[in-house]
């Protein structure tokens, strides 16, 4: 995966320091080098937010050790505040950031190009194209950030960072373990003098720029004089490439692929751009490689002549969203004029036809036994109970679903990690204003780590009025089951002490309840009573662990079965509200019977359904 | 011919959308999307059906008035003052103790406990509140369980959802008593072609009691809380008129309140309602004015005649002849509801042929009007 080639890349450099938050789609590159991290004699941490993990790694960078953290395009901004600072600061042994962005938010909150951040902050960037790359820009990404003094940042996209090739592996470099902090002027390690340490990080980037022009990173195939230039990088190198290859035009269209694209190994571009007068873009998600060579262009025009920008100006290559070998292709085509041969409609219509009969409509959705479902439920119900229009605002992990039908559509916002309960704590102020209607607040475990907690105190301070639910299911789990403070494992696989989310939250000196949310009843219940007791701040745990970690550990509780004698199915009384309104993929409907029914492979044996069928048909026994 | 039934979505918007739900909870208890709480009707989830027993029962959805008429009595809707009826009489508990714990007479406590005493019934639906005036359904056996739940609380109770869970047990023969609307919903449940399941054939018993309206909930205690510590409550009355005043007893004091400040607390849906003696109950009791200590007790089905009769000679209560001045007294009163009823239906929809809920005849709304 293009993530362990990453993870490859940093051994091969001799990483002795690795730290992440996990965020989809980077988290395997701390997760990789975390499990050998033990044998390999390195340090890999899950760290509570990327800013913390970015200030852990510059501090390994400080003291001489090689770093490297890993985030998506949202961690990237948590660890803003102290990128913008490091790279005025400095770095001493290598450490490189590993960005990995997600085009189209297949697993985001957001779609952004984390590529302008290099050209923002003045630091190199590179983004590997293949599988190859990813390993062997990492390893020299380490080599580049010790040249220059300064975080290297390495962006790829999922479709390198998730998708798999081979790999030809280089040799292994132990981590050094001469570690040691020495600070030999006042202001070695500190961002000020702003001004004179720009000046000296600008230098920096001049120098990163000169060993740019002749990276192999950077190629070019095609003819000596294209009629038209594609200028690419990252995964759209292959999209580019298969675009050529499908409409005939190899002798008309040359592609740069570009591999260093901040900052431009300006020579190099200009040389290609000198042979054509005609040029097609072809990047995600941003037109940053396209600005930066429109300005570069103006800064030269005398010299290349005028030159004609397709791309995402243009309206060539769609404005947003992940791209893909068909995008591309469109691009080109109506760039060349070209038609492109291809599908006849006929068996496009066959084919999809004859898949579509296969494949289920189906919503996104939580896991059969998943104790949020269950949270979601008690909350639709007190909050309908309570009857003044309560709402709730939303937070990041896998709860972030209950915007739709599977959690009964009762998260209203969803923005930043912590920012539901800052939201909250803006709703918990208005009642001046004439707000009356009550806020409540949700957030997984691992996002109170990262950041609720600081939300929850500004309004504990403040005496917002609001319901914090805390959804505690033992993980991190949308990413893929990552520990965290509050498991009492670290990356590595050390025992810790777990920390007390309860008691951190009692320390407020709030009221704060816990609950079983399996337990309907009394979770709406409690619910209803925190809703009623306005005036400040309050906290309801909710807390079972995630039904796919526990699993893991245990066999399933009950075993659960429909009696179709007693099934009201689609009659007055029921209305398949197992199936139709509470919707776990465990329960389905068995046309024969007109019943309900369990799937068996599916079902996790949580035994709540049974605690909603309104005929008591769906029976649950002790496994 | 009968209403067209048709489902929630409908009830919410002809009916809750409309202000004239009365809280009686015949639409609740049977499914798990309506419940009630704490004064509300409360949908906790979308029901998909285009046809439901929720609309098929509500008193303020579409009821042709001939046709529960016609299962309860055998006649049709007799479009008059007090409705089909045998005999009209005042009455009251024999034993002091029932007359105590009683509003008025204690006729209703008396007939409840003889009734189960004897095997009329063998359980009985009646209303009850906790600590706090909220009143809900209770299911009762004996003659204790009927004395705990005695006396008036003119808060609406969703007490039918007692007994829609009641009739789906294996209880066999349940009574209830029932507010004028609670009745109509229960004669509406008799004629419902949904009914099949619904197990009405198990009410055997209807005790209608005398409703001039029904008060709101959460609003009515939260002023009362201003006034009295609603724990120290140990009963509530209105007074017949001219006293114009909501009496709350504690352990301590009676605090006399104004009826005209409890007035604006009346659910909207009473202004709408033409039943002032429960018409489709086997009886229906209220107070016998001008006559301390004793009720007004209207006869009108069989099933009714047979259980005063028997509750006569079995010592559980005693009758005596109604005045005849306090019969057209009643009879202005039950009128004057209905008038007054039938006005704003006609102002709220704009014409005498659109009675919003109810169908009745062109003639006999122009003989209640005149």
């Amino acid at each position: 995966m293009g993530n362990e080639a990453i993870a490859r890349g940093a051994l091969e450099a001799g990483v002795g320091f690795a730290a992440a938050y996990p965020g989809t789609p980077s988290s395997e590159v701390i997760g990789t080098l975390a499990e050998v991290a033990r044998d390999g004699e390195i340090y890999a941490e899950w760290s509570v937010n990327e800013k913390v993990a970015m200030e852990t790694a510059a501090a390994a960078s400080f003291a001489g050790v090689r770093a490297i953290v890993a985030m998506k395009q949202n961690g990237l901004n948590v660890a803003s505040d102290f990128l913008m600072t490091l790279n005025l600061t400095g770095t001493k042994a290598g450490l490189v950031l590993a960005a990995c962005d997600d085009p189209s938010a297949l697993s985001s909150t957001n779609e952004q190009d984390s590529r302008p951040f290099a050209k923002w902050a003045d630091l190199p960037l590179l983004e590997p194209a293949t599988f190859q790359e990813a390993k062997d820009m990492t390893r020299w990404a380490f080599e580049l950030s010790e040249e220059i003094k300064n975080v290297c940042l390495v962006r790829t996209v999922t479709r390198v960072s998730h998708a798999r090739g081979d790999v030809l592996l280089g040799e292994r470099t132990p981590p050094s373990k001469g570690a040691r902090f020495v600070s030999t002027s006042p202001v070695e390690f500190a961002s000020i003098p702003a001004p004179l340490k720009h000046h000296l990080m600008r230098q920096k980037l001049d120098k990163a720029r000169e060993m740019y022009e002749s990276s192999p990173f950077n190629w070019y195939v095609g003819p000596e004089r294209p009629e038209l230039l594609m200028v690419t990088s990252g995964a759209c190198w292959f999209y580019s490439l298969e675009a050529v290859k499908a409409l005939g035009v190899e002798d008309r269209v040359g592609i740069l692929k570009l591999g260093t694209t901040w900052p431009l190994p300006e020579k190099l571009v200009q040389e290609h751009l000198a042979r054509t007068e005609r040029v097609l873009v072809v990047e995600e998600v941003a037109p940053f490689l396209e600005g930066n060579l429109k300005e570069l262009v103006g800064e030269n025009v005398a010299a290349l002549g005028p030159l004609t920008f397709y791309g995402k100006r243009s309206g060539h290559v769609p404005d947003s969203g992940e791209l893909n070998p068909d995008a591309v292709i469109r691009a080109l085509s109506s760039v060349l004029g070209v038609e492109k041969a291809g599908v006849a409609p006929e068996y496009a219509q066959k084919a999809q036809e004859l898949t579509g009969a296969h494949t289920h409509m189906r919503a996104i959705g939580f896991c059969a036994g998943c104790p949020h479902r269950a949270t979601f439920w008690s909350l639709k119900n007190a909050l309908k109970l309570d009857g003044r229009e309560g709402f709730v605002t939303g937070d990041i992990g896998c709860y972030t679903m209950a915007l739709g039908p599977t959690g009964f559509f009762q998260l209203k916002t969803v923005q930043a990690m912590g920012s539901g309960v800052g939201l909250a704590c803006g709703f918990g102020k208005l009642a001046q204003a004439g707000l009356e209607q009550p806020t409540v607040a949700v957030c997984g475990d691992s996002t109170f780590f990262h950041a609720a907690i600081p939300a929850l105190i500004n309004g504990v301070y403040n005496r917002s009025n609001f319901t914090l639910v805390i959804l505690d299911n033992q993980a991190t789990a949308m990413t893929g089951f990552q520990p965290h403070p509050g498991t009492g494992m670290t990356a590595m696989g050390e025992a810790v002490p777990a920390v007390d989310i309860e008691g951190l939250c009692r320390s407020l000196g709030i009221r704060v309840e816990v609950t079983d949310p399996f337990d309907l009843e009394e979770t709406t219940q409690k619910l209803l009573d925190l809703m009623r007791d306005d005036g400040a701040v309050r906290v309801l745990i909710s807390r079972r662990t995630c039904a796919l970690v526990r699993a893991r550990e245990e066999k399933a509780a009950y075993e659960v079965h429909v009696d179709t004698e007693k099934c009201l199915g689609d009659n007055c009384g029921c209305a398949r509200l197992c199936t139709r309104v509470f919707q776990c993929p465990g329960i389905i409907w068995d046309t024969e019977t007109g019943t309900a029914k369990i799937d068996e492979v599916i079902c996790s044996g949580c035994g709540v359904c049974a605690d909603i069928c309104p005929a008591s048909a769906i029976i649950r026994e002790a496994a | 011919m009968s209403a067209e039934v048709k489902g929630p979505q409908e009830l919410g918007s002809e009916v809750g959308g409309r202000l004239l739900c009365t809280l009686c909870g015949a639409c609740v208890g049977m499914c798990p999307y309506r419940v009630a709480y704490r004064g509300r009707i409360v949908v906790l989830d979308e029901c998909n059906l285009s046809e439901g027993r929720c609309y098929a029962f509500c008193p303020r959805a579409p009821v042709d008035l001939d046709q529960v008429s016609q299962v309860v009595f055998g006649v049709p809707y007799a479009a008059d003052e007090l409705g089909t009826l045998q005999e009209i009489v005042i009455a009251r508990a024999r034993d002091g103790a029932i007359r105590f714990k009683g509003q008025y007479g204690g006729t209703v406590s008396a007939l409840m406990s003889f009734a189960l005493r004897e095997g009329f019934i063998d359980s009985a639906v009646l209303t009850s509140s906790d600590e706090r005036l909220l009143p809900s359904g209770t299911v009762v056996r004996d003659e204790a369980g009927v004395l705990a739940c005695a006396g008036s609380n003119f808060v609406a109770s969703p007490t039918l959802a007692t007994f829609n869970r009641e009739a789906a047990t294996d209880a066999q023969r349940i009574g209830v008593v029932a507010t004028p609307c609670q009745a109509l919903a229960l004669a509406k449940m008799r004629v419902s072609a949904l009914e099949d399941g619904n197990n009405i054939d198990k009410l055997k018993l209807v005790v209608g009691l005398f409703c001039t309206w029904a008060l709101r909930y959460e609003e009515f205690v939260e002023f009362l809380g201003e006034r009295v510590q609603l724990e120290q409550i140990t009963r509530v009355d209105i007074p017949p008129p001219p006293a114009n005043v909501f009496e709350v007893y504690t352990d301590f004091c009676r605090v006399p309140i104004p009826l005209d400040e409890v007035r604006r607390f009346i659910r909207p849906t009473c202004d709408f309602c033409i039943d002032l003696t429960a018409e489709l109950a086997d009886v229906s009791v209220g107070s016998a004015e001008g006559v301390e200590g004793w009720n007004t007790l209207i006869i009108r089905s069989g099933a009714g005649k047979e259980l005063v009769e028997a509750a006569g000679a079995g010592g559980a209560i005693e009758t005596a002849p109604l005045a005849k001045e306090n019969l057209e007294h009643l009879k202005e009163a039950a009128l004057l509801k209905k008038k007054r009823a039938l006005r704003n239906i006609v102002d709220t929809s704009g014409n005498t042929g659109n009675l919003l809920y109810l169908k009745l005849s062109g003639e006999a709304l122009e003989r209640l009007l005149a």
